[in-house]
Formats: C-alpha cells, structure tokens, sequence
C-alpha cells in the first residue's frame, strides 16, 4: 500500500478495489435495490389506478344509478373493473341467484351474498398486497447485509495492518472506505424500501376501509330491497 | 377470474424508472460528491524559512553495478602473423655425382635456412603470446577500474543521499525548535545562563505523547513555560517522509531563554 496519502477515493474506485466478497454483497444489494425500486413504481401505478377505479365506482354507485344496470356494465367490462366493482358484482350476482329460488329465508339469502362479497375482498385485498412482503425484506435485511460486508472489509483492513510497523491512519483509512461502501449501499437500499412500504401500507389499509364499508352498505341497500 | 392487473407497459415503465433512479443516483455520487478533500493546514501559522526544506527524496534505487557500462571489447587480438611459408627446396636438378662437395654445402645452406626460418616462426609466436596476455591484463585492469569506479559512485550518491536525509531532519529539528520558541512565554528576569532540557515523545501525526523534564533549569517558572510552549506547538512540522519518522519519535531538546 502506498504510504502517502494520495488515494485515489472516488467512487469508482472504491467499488472496485473492494475484495470479492464484498463486491458481492455490493452486487447483491444493488439487485435488491434495482428490484426494489421496480416494485415501488409498480405499486404506485397499480394502487393509484385502485384508488381512481374505487372513486369512480363510488361515485356512479351512488349517484342513484339502477343496480341491474351496474351489474350488467360490471360484467361486460370485467378485465378493466376495479377492485370495488368486482365485489359489487360478485354480492349482486350471489343475490340475484338466490332471489329467484322465491321462499329462502332472508338471513340465509344475506349470509350467502356476504360471504360471496368477502371472497371477492379477500382476493383483491391479497392482490393490492402482492411484493408489500418484499419491500418490509428489503427495508429490514438489506442493512445487515451492508453491515456484514463491511465488517468483512474492515477486518481485511486491518488484517493489513498487521505487517506494517508503524500504523497510521492512512493505511486504515483507504480500506475502511472501501468497506463502508457497502453499509452505503445497504442503506440505500433499505430506506426507500421501508418509506414505500410503510406508504403503501398505509394506502392498501385504506382501499380495504372503503371495501368493508362498501360491503356493509350494499348489504344493507340489498336486505331493503327484498322486502 | 382470469384478469391481469398489472399491464406490461406499467411492467417496462417501471423498470426503466428503477434504472433511471439508480443511474441518477449513481452519476451523481461519482460526479458531484469529491471526497478528495485538500488537507487543510489546522494551524494557520507562517513559517519564515530561508531555504525551503527538500521536497521528500523519491526513493534511491540503487544503481546496478553490473549496468555499469559492459565490459569494453577485449582487444582483438593482432592478427596473426603468418609464419612465412618456407621457401620451397625447389626440386634439385640431379646433379653430377663429382660435384659433392657442392652438394654438401648446399645442404648445410638449406639446412640453416630452415632453422633460422623456425627461430623466426618461434619468435614470432612468442610475441603474439606476450602481446596476446598483456591485451588480458589491460582488459582485467579496466573491469577492476570499473568496478571500483562504480562501486565509489555508488558510496558516494548513498553518502548524498544520507547527507540530505541528515540536512532534512536538521531542517525539521530546527523547525520544531523555532515553533516551539515562539510559544515561550518568558518570566522575566532571567539569568543568561539558564538552559532546560526535556525529552519529548511525538506521534506520527506531529502530536506529542509525552514530555519530560529532563535536567531542570532551577527557575521552575521557565520550566513550565517551556512545557506548555511545548504542549501549545502541536502538531509539530514533520518531514513528509514517513521513513524519516524514526528520527522525530523521541526528540531531546534545550532551550535557553532568548538573549535580549
């Protein structure tokens, strides 16, 4: 190592001077950021579509529209529906089935269309949810990860050390750099990860507010209108 | 239920979203983040010199004595001297049997022909071996020559070099000297012949570890503002030669008050 304390401390270099492991862990941490980042926007486009499509549905569904004809339109456009949409129609379709079997009692009738409703949710609920798991991993491992490379690194840092009779503080320094690159990078990674998933925690919780009350209304528009 | 939720195109766009950001982030740490910073000087302090200390020595290397010039060509040796052909006996014309004592004498002629024509060749040989093995000793002389002459170059740039070391590490001693005498702060009433002497550990980064009083002056007022002056002058100016640390470690220094 060179003694004067010219090195050369960009970027760059340090990435590329690290040790095996360490680049390793680099490259590991830059995939999970990369992947990362694909899901946030994902998410973001896909939860700001669910929101739009609930809003829109909301509004048509109580404008006073009539409900057959909702459920028509539901049908017909079922690859573009939202989330809300697609419950409506399953609780309208359970209804209407069991409403033409004349002489069932109405809690039965009611129970059944709740439990089509609440399949529909659930479903919806765990496709709003998808790749959330992913970011809550990356948000809490992708620190440890950095952290573990950099102990790496500083541990061959002063492994180096060991056959240099007079230690100063360049000799150390260049290598400890290079090693918290990777805690850099590991933080980087997990930051955005955890801001988005807290977000988009908070977002989906939302969407499944509205979805529950949602369901509790139409249940009770539905009890009103057999009788 | 057969639908898809996420469209490939949100699919591509979000990837390349991703790279973009990465890409960003990474131009931006390479290009507008210089963690090169310039090493600041902590003490704003001018140092009047009258010469400028030399500049860190690049390492000597040595200069191989073998690389000194090769060896001259040994001299050619002289060309050979052709032993003279000898003169061919030129076939007798058969002479008449009377005629002996003829023939007599000019045996004896040729037979001293041939003879002086051998001391002739012999001599000759004998000065090619004699120039032939002063041509070798010349030639083993010169490399003897050269050999010292480098060796002596050799001895003398190592003396160059000892001797600058020696005037660097004086220069730095001097230093040391002055910028701790300018943070002595002198009682007042001194006899002239004072002196104090303290031993003085420093680290590499010119901070001192440790300072001793070695002989005291008697005047415990000067000694302790020494002392200080000694804790305040850190860091003390180093050679930026690491190697030339070993000279600073422990440093013995005395000080008398300044003649007025």
């Amino acid at each position: 190592m060179n003694p004067t304390l010219s090195h050369d401390m960009s970027v760059v270099s340090l990435i590329t001077g690290a040790s095996v492991l360490v680049q390793i862990v680099m490259l590991l941490l830059l995939l999970a950021s990369l992947l990362s980042w694909y899901y946030i926007f994902l998410k973001i486009f896909t939860l700001k579509r669910a929101t739009r499509l609930a809003d829109d549905f909301e509004r048509e569904f109580w404008s006073g529209s009539d409900l057959n004809e909702l459920y028509q339109r539901a049908v017909n456009s079922r690859s573009s529906a939202g989330s809300l949409e697609r419950i409506f129609e399953a609780g309208f379709r359970e209804f209407a089935k069991h409403k033409k079997q004349s002489g069932m009692d109405i809690s039965v009738l009611m129970d059944s269309t709740r439990r089509a409703m609440r399949a529909t949710y659930q479903r919806e609920m765990d496709r709003l949810e998808s790749h959330l798991a992913f970011l809550a991993s990356v948000g809490s491992v992708s620190p440890y990860v950095g952290l573990f490379g950099t102990v790496w690194g500083i541990m061959n840092a002063f492994r180096g050390l060991a056959n240099v009779a007079q230690a100063t503080l360049g000799h150390v320094a260049p290598g400890i750099a290079e090693a918290l690159i990777a805690t850099a990078m590991g933080l980087f990674a997990a930051i955005p990860a955890v801001v988005a998933y807290n977000r988009f925690a908070g977002d989906v919780n939302r969407l499944a507010t509205r979805f529950d009350s949602f369901m509790e209304e139409f249940s009770n528009i539905l009890q009103r209108q057999v009788h | 239920m057969t639908y898809n939720d996420i469209t490939p195109n949100e699919r591509t766009m979000a990837g390349a979203l991703a790279l973009v950001m990465h890409l960003l982030f990474f131009v931006l740490l390479v290009f507008g983040v210089s963690w090169q910073k310039k090493q600041a000087d902590p003490v704003a302090i001018v140092d009047l010199w009258s010469t400028l200390p030399p500049l860190p020595q690049p390492k000597v290397e040595t200069p191989p004595v073998a690389e000194a010039k090769p060896p001259p060509e040994p001299p050619q040796p002289p060309p050979k001297a052709e032993p003279k052909p000898l003169p061919k006996p030129e076939p007798k014309p058969v002479v008449k049997p009377d005629i002996a004592l003829k023939e007599k004498l000019e045996k004896e002629r040729k037979q001293k022909e041939q003879e002086t024509a051998e001391a002739k060749k012999r001599e000759l040989e004998k000065a090619r071996e004699l120039k032939e093995k002063q041509a070798k000793e010349a030639e083993a002389k010169r490399l003897a020559r050269d050999q010292e002459e480098a060796l002596k170059k050799l001895a003398q740039q190592q003396a160059a070099q000892a001797a600058a070391q020696q005037k660097l590490i004086d220069e730095y001693k001097g230093r040391i000297r002055e910028k701790i005498k300018r943070f002595i702060v002198e009682p007042p009433n001194l006899s002239p012949g004072t002196q104090v002497e303290f031993d003085i550990v420093v680290l590499p980064g010119g901070e001192i570890l440790g300072v001793k009083l070695k002989r005291p002056s008697g005047v415990a007022a000067y000694d302790n503002a020494v002392e200080r002056a000694i804790l305040k002058a850190q860091p003390l100016p180093l050679p930026p030669d690491p190697a030339l640390f070993k000279e600073f470690r422990e440093l013995n220094l005395q000080f008398r008050p300044e003649q007025k």
